[in-house]
Order: C-alpha cells, then structure tokens, then sequence
C-alpha cells in the first residue's frame, strides 16, 4: 500500500512538471562578447517584424555562455569557439543530449596595431613569440626602440581560448593586460603607439590590423570578405551558436532567420563574414 | 592714495617721453607681477600634480602587488557540495536498524583544485562524514608534453570505470550501483594511471597500476588503505570511443574495460571455488586471482529533450583471501579457506530530462556474486554479498538553479531466495534528498 502512494505520487509529480516543461514564453541569448553586438542586432531586427517574440541578449564570454547552457539557464549560447571535450561531457551528464552546434557566421581574429606603429607584418610565430614574451621589443620586429605592450582578453572570452589553442599554443605572457571586451582591447592600442591586441574584425576602429601570414615566406593577409571567403587569412574561425536540444518553434524560426539572407546581411553590416 | 596721486600730478608736469617711460615701467611691473604670480600658481599646480603622481605610482604598486595576488589565488579553485536526505524504510530494514526513517547527511565534499601552470592540477578532496573526515582524492594530474591528449596521474583516485568516475553530485540516482560498490569498495584507489583523450580521434584511453586493497573510506580501512598489502599491483585498463550521428542528433560511446589482478594468500593455500569444491595453491603465501571483463554503452538522444540510455557489466573472478592465521592447521585452514568467487553484475539506466528542470530515471541493477551456486550461503564476497540482487531504482530530479537539486527517489531491491534467505527481504527504501553544490 505504502509503495503504491509513493509511486502514485511520484507519477502525479512527473505530469506536472512535464506539463510545465514544454513552454516556452521568450529566447534567451548569452554568451560571446566578440558576437554581443551581432546578437543585439538581430534581435532588434527580428523583434520588429515579430511582436509576439521576446529575445533577450547578454554577454559575458563564450565561457559564460557555456556554462550557462550547461546549467539551463541559458536557451542560446554565443560562442567565438567550439565547445571543449570537458564542456561536451558536462552538458552530456547535464542534458543526456551532445548539444546542437550551428555556425552562423565567420570571423578573422584581427591583430591590433597603433596607426603610429612601424610595424605593419606580423607571422603566427611572432604573434606566439610577442604574447608569450619571447619576443618583448619593437625593435626585433623592426619597428621602434620600445618595450610592446600587451592586451587581451579574460579567460572567460572565446576569442582568448581560440588564439590560445590555435596561434599562441603555450600560456600568455603573465604582462598581457585582460580587459572586458574587445572594445577596450582597441580603446587600449589606440592610445598606446606601443600596444598590440587581439579582437573580432568588427570592432576595429581608430587602429590599424597587422597584415598576419603564416610564415616567413608566405603572403600576409589582412580580414576582409574576400580573404576570409578564401580561407587565405590565417586566423579565420566560425561563430557559433549553441543549444542543448534542436530547436523547435519560435527558436528554430529564429535560428533559421538567422542564417537566412536577412539574418546574414546583418552579419556583413556588423562587419564579420557570412558562414557560408 | 588717488588724491595724493592727484596732487602730485598737478604738482609735477611730466613730459610725454617721461610717461611713456613711466607707462613702460607700469606695464612692464603689472606684467611682472602677473608673470610671477602665474608662476606661483604653476608652481604650486606643479606641487600637486606631483604630489598626485606619487600617489598614483604607489597605487599602481599596489595594483600590481594585488593584481600579482590574485593571479595566484585565481590558480586556486574549490567546489563542493552537500546531500541532505531523509530517508523511509521498509520493515525489514526498521527491525534491522530499529527506525523506519530517519534524517541523514550523506555527503559533505570540499574539492581544491590548484593549478600552478597550464596543463598541472592538484587535487585534494577531504570527505566530511558524520563523526569521520577521510580523504576522497589527493594526487596530481599532469599533461606530458609535446604528447597532445597525455595525461600522467600519481596519488589516490578514481578506478577508471564509467560509474565511478560519474561524480556522485551528478548522478541521477541516489547510489552506484551494487557491483560497482562491491567490486570497487570505495571507488578510490592509490596508484599511477596514464590517460588520453583524443581530440582528433574520439577515443578515450585510461590504464591503471594500483595497489589493488583500497576498501573503502571508514576509519578502519584507513590504515589497510594507506599502503599495499602484498607486493604485486593490479592494473585496470578501459578504452572508449565516441561515434556521433549529428543528424539524428545520437551520440553514443561505448568501449571495454579490463581488470587484472590478485590477492595473497598468506596463511592458507586452501580456497574453495564458486562450485563449492575445495582446491589448493602450491603453497601459502601464493596469489588468488582478481581478473574481471567489462564493458560499457552510453546513448545519449536528442527525443523529445533530452535522453540516455547507459549500461555497463561485468563478469570474472573476485577472490576472497583467508584471514587464518599463521599457526592455523591443516583443520581450520579447510574450515577457513580463500574463496573463488566467478560473479556477474550489469546495470541499465533510462534517462528522460523534461526541459532544462526536471529529470525522471530508472535503473536496473543485477549483481550475482557467485554465479555458479545458486544458494551461496557458504560463499561470501569480499563486502560480504552472498546472495544474488535485482534492484529496481526510479527517481525524480528537480533542478531548481544552478546550486540546489531535489531529488525523490524509491529503491526496491529484490533478493535471491535461499536456506538463509526464504522470502524477499522488505527492504523497499523512499529518498528524499537535497543537494547543495557551489
């Protein structure tokens, strides 16, 4: 008798709660700093010519959103890197789903140089060799007599993770100074003639991009449509979008506009690059 | 002073060049004293200005002294969680324990992981039992070098096996399953064990040397614990690989498991087999073996929300050793001998998430620690099973945040009748638990 209640109140609870689980009243989007700006827009955007959905956008890292979709706090998450092994296996025990990754545009990680600055080349070792202050002076770089002064990102940020597992390879120098975004990270090179940071190409105002090339011999590229489109920028990656389940109903009518020809054109205006 | 100024002018006729020259004068003083005024004030603006700038270069000082502090104590990272229950008994369980329930903190876990460089982590988790404070984790983990996805582990730690390794502040259900508690008293064990985790290649690789004697995290395992008991070590190795259908939205991982191992026989060369017949070592002081196979399947399925499907099993040998001691006869060492025990456990769980809130699981768990008698009272296990179970778990979860988990829970074991054991045992448990984690 005693085990029948338990389990007929057990059963009752299950109803309830998945009665609740299925309604969805707005999106919520969190995540990359490099993609806020992105995600604002195209929430605006599509807000206007849909009333009856509510998109809220914030920040905060890749990391942050990470977590964040672990957690289920989160419906979208914005990353400016793939998801980690560690963060796939954690969203596994979390959700029992491997997640939905879904590119939605492409970025060239854009190396940040003073206008003053002499130095207009740098190769993948030599951004390696500066952030991990093997290489410490302008001048090994043939540019000025000067100590460079290093900016980047916290560790929370995508783009900190991406140059570091793809270019850098090795920790950060302990004198990289982190600032909150990628906005800061340019406000910091444009006063400093001596600094050099590392951001998404859409933030690039009042600094000038180092041409980046792969080695030596090679021909340096800077960001732009059509090196990024033929993979000729060395530090191209995706931006993603991440949910824990496929989407359904407003949100996969979202997703889809998203990377559809309005949701794309908002990408090239905002100044990344079309995924495809 | 103006009157005066008067007078004087109509007392004194200046020429034109004299005033020019008094004009000058004037003019060129004004100026003069404007000029040197001016220069107090920027002198003085000077004073400040420097006064400031040693201030703000000893702030920056301090900035770099606690920038440099923190950088250290960001290396430093501490979790944890907590498990308050209260739990309901059936009538077997109240005569046994002389209550049908009973409020109870099943866990309460401090983890610090440090962290000093890329790729080093050390790792120390005491475990805070009511009225015991043992140690759960303590070793350190590091990345080899220029060998992408190598890892080299040295301390006390998890036995490389998927529920062991599935923290106990993650898994669904109240406890591991009774196998995996049989087979690994603990979960933890000392040794050194090398892992890889590929990235390009999606397999998971982790092998193992232990003492092969941890049982269990109570006071009085701790000193059997500490260090091996003979001189030959066990080794585990599992190997697992990861297939995706992102279409389907499926993943599945699956892989074996091997152990290899043994137990000294010190004092008897006596043992009795699963069948019940009695055989001999060549000698004491000789090895019994510990040799099991395994395997394990996860699916996870992107139904309706989430949903997992995860087995596991095992089957071989566990051996008991003989605790005569030295001076024991021929009688009481065939009284007493070593056990041989070929056994068979699995588990399967269902998992069905509802939204990012709610989570209802079942599982099926079957241990048989002596396959080949069906009424094994004379046989023991090394925790003392003698008998085969099927225990039947469902649970409800309930994430509130991030922080807090409830969880429900009735367990409903079912026991193999023998001679000792007549009837199922009413021993049908109700859980209900609260878990704060940070």
């Amino acid at each position: 008798m005693k085990k029948n209640k338990i389990l007929t109140i057990m059963l009752i609870l299950a109803v309830m709660a998945s009665a609740t689980a299925f309604s969805q009243a707005k999106i919520t989007v969190k995540g990359s700093d490099t993609m806020v700006i992105l995600a604002q827009r195209w929430a605006e955007l599509y807000m206007k010519s849909n009333p009856q959905t509510t998109i809220q956008v914030t920040g905060g890292g890749s990391g942050v959103g990470i977590t964040a979709l672990i957690n289920g706090t989160t419906d979208i998450c914005d990353a400016s890197r793939p998801m980690k092994q560690t963060e796939i296996e954690k969203l596994k025990s979390r959700s029992n789903t491997l997640g939905v990754e879904i590119p939605c545009a492409k970025d060239g990680v854009t190396i940040f140089l003073n206008d003053a600055n002499k130095v207009n080349e740098l190769t993948l070792k030599q951004i390696s060799d500066i952030y991990t202050a093997k290489i410490r002076n302008w001048k090994e770089l043939g540019g000025v007599d000067a100590e460079i002064r290093l900016y980047g990102r916290e560790n929370s940020s995508g783009t900190y993770t991406y140059l570091h597992d793809e270019v850098v390879k090795a920790d950060y120098a302990s004198t990289v100074q982190s600032l909150p975004g990628t906005a800061a990270v340019v406000n910091a090179v444009k006063k400093d003639v001596n600094g050099i940071g590392y951001g998404g190409a859409a933030y690039a105002v009042g600094v000038k991009y180092a041409k980046v090339k792969k080695d030596a011999n090679s021909t340096g590229y800077v960001p732009s449509a059509e090196t990024i489109a033929k993979s000729q920028y060395p530090i191209t990656r995706y931006l993603y979008m991440y949910l824990r389940n496929r989407p359904t109903g407003e949100t996969k009518k979202y997703i889809d506009w998203i990377l559809g020809p309005e949701g794309q054109r908002v990408v090239t205006e905002v100044g990344y690059f079309p995924y495809k | 002073m103006i009157h005066d100024f008067c007078i004087m002018k109509n007392q004194v006729k200046l020429n034109p060049i004299e005033m020019k020259k008094l004009l000058a004068i004037g003019i060129f003083t004004v100026i003069s004293i404007y000029g040197y005024s001016q220069k107090q004030v920027i002198d003085s603006l000077k004073d400040v200005i420097e006064r400031h700038e040693g201030k703000l270069n000893a702030l920056d000082d301090r900035v770099l002294v606690n920038e440099t502090d923190l950088a250290k104590l960001n290396k430093i990272k501490v979790s944890g969680y907590i498990q308050a229950q209260w739990e309901m008994y059936g009538a077997d369980l109240e005569k046994t324990n002389g209550y049908d329930n009973t409020f109870y903190v099943r866990r309460a876990r401090i983890k610090f992981i440090y962290e000093p460089a890329s790729g080093v982590a050390f790792v120390l988790q005491p475990d805070f039992s009511t009225g015991n404070i043992v140690l759960k984790d303590a070793y350190a983990q590091i990345n080899i070098p220029k060998l992408q996805g190598w890892s080299l582990w040295a301390g006390q730690m998890n036995r490389p096996d998927y529920e062991v390794e599935y923290s106990s502040s993650q898994r669904e259900v109240m406890e591991r399953s009774r196998f995996i508690k049989a087979l690994y008293p603990g979960e933890r064990e000392i040794g050194a064990k090398l892992e890889y985790i590929g990235t390009k290649i999606p397999l998971k690789f982790q092998l193992m040397v232990m003492n092969g004697n941890y049982n269990g995290p109570t006071a009085q395992a701790a000193v059997q614990n500490a260090k091996d008991v003979d001189s030959k070590k066990d080794v585990m190795a599992r190997l697992v690989y990861s297939i995706k259908i992102p279409g389907a939205g499926i993943g599945i991982d699956l892989g074996p498991n091997f152990y290899f191992g043994g137990n000294l026989s010190k004092n008897n060369k006596y043992y009795k087999n699963s069948d019940g017949t009695l055989d001999s070592l060549k000698s004491v002081w000789k090895y019994l073996d510990k040799n099991w196979v395994g395997g394990e399947i996860q699916i996870f399925a992107d139904v309706l929300g989430g949903t997992a499907i995860k087995a596991e099993f095992a089957s071989g040998i566990n051996s008991v050793p003989s605790a005569v001691a030295a001076t024991a006869t021929m009688a009481q060492m065939k009284a007493s001998p070593s056990l041989y025990n070929n056994f068979t456990g699995y588990y399967l769980y269902f998992i069905k998430n509802f939204g990012p809130k709610n989570q209802f699981v079942v599982r099926y768990d079957y241990y048989d620690p002596n396959t080949k008698i069906p009424n094994s009272s004379f046989n023991v296990d090394a925790k003392g099973n003698n008998i085969s179970y099927k225990t039947w778990d469902l649970a409800w979860q309930y994430y509130l945040n991030d922080n807090i988990r409830i969880s429900l829970q009735y367990e409903m074991p079912k026991n193999e009748i023998n001679a000792s054991n007549p009837t199922d045992k009413k021993d049908n448990m109700f859980t209900v638990r609260v878990q704060a984690k940070f």
